[in-house]
């Protein structure tokens, strides 16, 4: 369970969200506008910007936290892989999961290279092990980001926009691995697709003026989308029954 | 093919680098002892190869370290003007003509040194300034230091007697003639330490090259690692640069070659780039003692040289992929 008491957030000066109190049973899929605060809100929970308040995730206060034990509870998909080093393999990159777990200094233990394998089975990219990230698109890019946070073996994770860079069939295939991943993990998910938020299926958070506030099933009728977005979505296909 | 004949070309200058000079020395000589021709090789020849190799190691590898740390294929201690500190500092030294030995180190190079470490902490704290992203202000600050002693230089060069600047400028050319072990020994340490702690960090160095943010999510403690991989590189920059004066090219160049070379992540390249880099050094340190000069050619001009074209290649070859 995840609570919020009194989070506050602001960059250079600018409030970006003020007083949020909430608790968040299980799931979340956090929407609002561009520039409204989701990202800085996950980045806040992962402990990458500063915040006032307290953030709890299952009563353990995540300021307390070592950046290793923090990296064993939660995991963060960036929307997009961009690296400086493009000459690592898809498994030396989903082997990197496994920081937090190594042992010894130098290097990965045999059972670390065993749950790579098993994951990067797991997403159907077994037989991109050895290809460098630089060769992948950006569908495969995005599976190989989700191998890796499994292969961190996490409870929580962070999906940051991840089908903003993909075709449909990608996208469909990315949700339906979210959709299957709820089973072992929170998921936490933000998102500008409605679509992919209600096939999801979570809680919703949504944030508008600096302030946040959460929905049930009610989020996806169309009074309540249009009122928040302040624009009709007749041609929306989502009805969520 | 092509790389194991390069390698192998300068394993064999490494093992001929010591017996080529102004004075032409064979292994039966050496293997007398005692003669003129032993002591040369004894106590010039062998400890100036093993010198130029530990430096080559040391500029290649902080290269490579300062390239992965701020995800920036122009940053070294060079571009950075971690080397201009050490001259002005060495500068400074040379125009109050201070000739003391402090542990039997010269002021000149125990200025250098202080010049080097300066520079290196302005950086830091100039850096609290910068966004988080702000690597190419980080590199023009760097650039616009550099500019700034140079200028500085330029004065005590006006003030300066004729021999204070012969020494200055024979300083700044860079040399990697050494007299005895003390300093071959002292740069063997350093390099041989820097090399330890990249290799104990190197999973670390793995994630911080794709992104600070990635490498926080992983529980790296990004902040701790990226000064304490600095502070031994400039450590061992410092010591360097204040015996030998600055030498450009080493730090930007060896690393993108080892990457064109061998294409794999970096943990993989640490090792294969410091080699690299000190058996470059030597045949180049070989090079500017058989040209026919008038008098010995200043290393920095002959890696500056081979350098410079080498890169623009490598820069066109990039472009056409």
């Amino acid at each position: 369970m995840i609570k919020c008491a009194n989070l506050n957030i602001s960059f250079e000066n600018k409030n970006i969200l003020k007083n949020i109190t909430l608790e968040v049973q299980n799931h979340l899929s956090i929407l609002g506008a561009n520039g409204s605060g989701k990202s800085s809100f996950a980045k806040a929970l992962s402990g990458l910007i500063e915040y006032d308040g307290d953030i709890t995730i299952d009563s353990q206060n995540i300021k307390t936290l070592t950046p290793n034990a923090r990296a064993k509870l939660l995991s963060y998909i960036p929307t997009k892989l961009e690296l400086y080093d493009t000459l690592i393999t898809v498994e030396e990159f989903v082997l990197l999961g496994r920081f937090p777990y190594k042992e010894s200094l130098f290097s990965y233990a045999k059972k670390d290279y065993d749950i790579v394998n098993e994951m990067l089975a797991f997403l159907g990219i077994a037989h991109l092990a050895k290809h460098t990230i630089s060769e992948l698109s950006s569908g495969e890019q995005q599976l190989t980001l989700i191998a890796q946070a499994l292969a961190q073996q996490s409870k929580i994770i962070i999906f940051d926009e991840p089908t903003a860079n993909l075709d449909p069939k990608n996208s469909q295939i990315i949700a339906e691995h979210i959709k299957a991943l709820k089973k072992e993990h929170t998921i936490i998910l933000i998102t500008h697709d409605l679509h992919l938020a209600a096939f999801v299926d979570s809680q919703v958070l949504f944030i508008k003026d600096n302030s946040a506030k959460l929905y049930d099933k009610e989020f996806f009728s169309d009074t309540m989308l249009e009122k928040l977005y302040g624009t009709a979505f007749s041609n929306l296909a989502v009805r969520y029954d | 093919m092509i790389k194991n004949l390069l390698w192998l070309t300068l394993i064999v200058l490494f093992f001929l680098a010591p017996l080529v000079g102004a004075v032409e020395l064979s292994l039966h000589e050496i293997l007398q002892g005692n003669t003129l021709n032993a002591t040369i090789f004894y106590n010039l020849r062998l400890p100036r190869v093993l010198f130029a190799f530990f430096a080559g190691g040391i500029l290649a590898l902080s290269g490579l370290l300062f390239q992965t740390l701020f995800r920036n294929a122009l940053m070294t201690p060079y571009t950075l003007g971690i080397s201009s500190g050490a001259v002005l500092g060495a500068g400074i030294a040379i125009k109050l003509g201070l000739a003391t030995l402090v542990f039997g180190i010269g002021a000149v190079s125990l200025f250098g040194f202080a010049g080097a470490l300066l520079t290196v902490f302005l950086l830091i704290y100039l850096s609290q300034f910068l966004r988080a992203s702000g690597q190419e202000a980080l590199l023009l600050l760097g650039i616009a230091l550099s500019l700034f002693y140079t200028s500085v230089l330029m004065v005590i060069f006006y003030l300066g007697s004729a021999i204070q600047n012969d020494m200055l400028i024979r300083f700044t050319m860079g040399s990697l003639s050494v007299i005895g072990w003390k300093y071959p020994i002292l740069i063997a340490v350093a390099a041989l330490l820097l090399l330890l702690f990249v290799y104990r960090y190197k999973f670390e160095l793995q994630l911080m090259s794709i992104s600070d943010e990635q490498a926080k999510l992983k529980g790296v403690n990004t902040k701790r690692v990226t000064l304490l991989l600095l502070a031994v590189s400039s450590l061992a920059i410092g010591v360097l640069v204040s015996i030998s004066g600055p030498i450009g090219f080493i730090g930007l160049i060896i690393p993108h070659i080892i990457q064109k070379l061998y294409p794999v992540n970096i943990t993989q390249r640490i090792l294969k780039t410091t080699l690299f880099g000190g058996l470059f050094l030597v045949a180049c340190d070989m090079l500017s003692r058989t040209l026919q000069t008038q008098s010995e050619l200043p290393i920095g001009i002959i890696t500056a040289i081979i350098g410079g074209p080498f890169f623009i290649y490598l820069i066109i070859v990039n472009a056409k992929k």
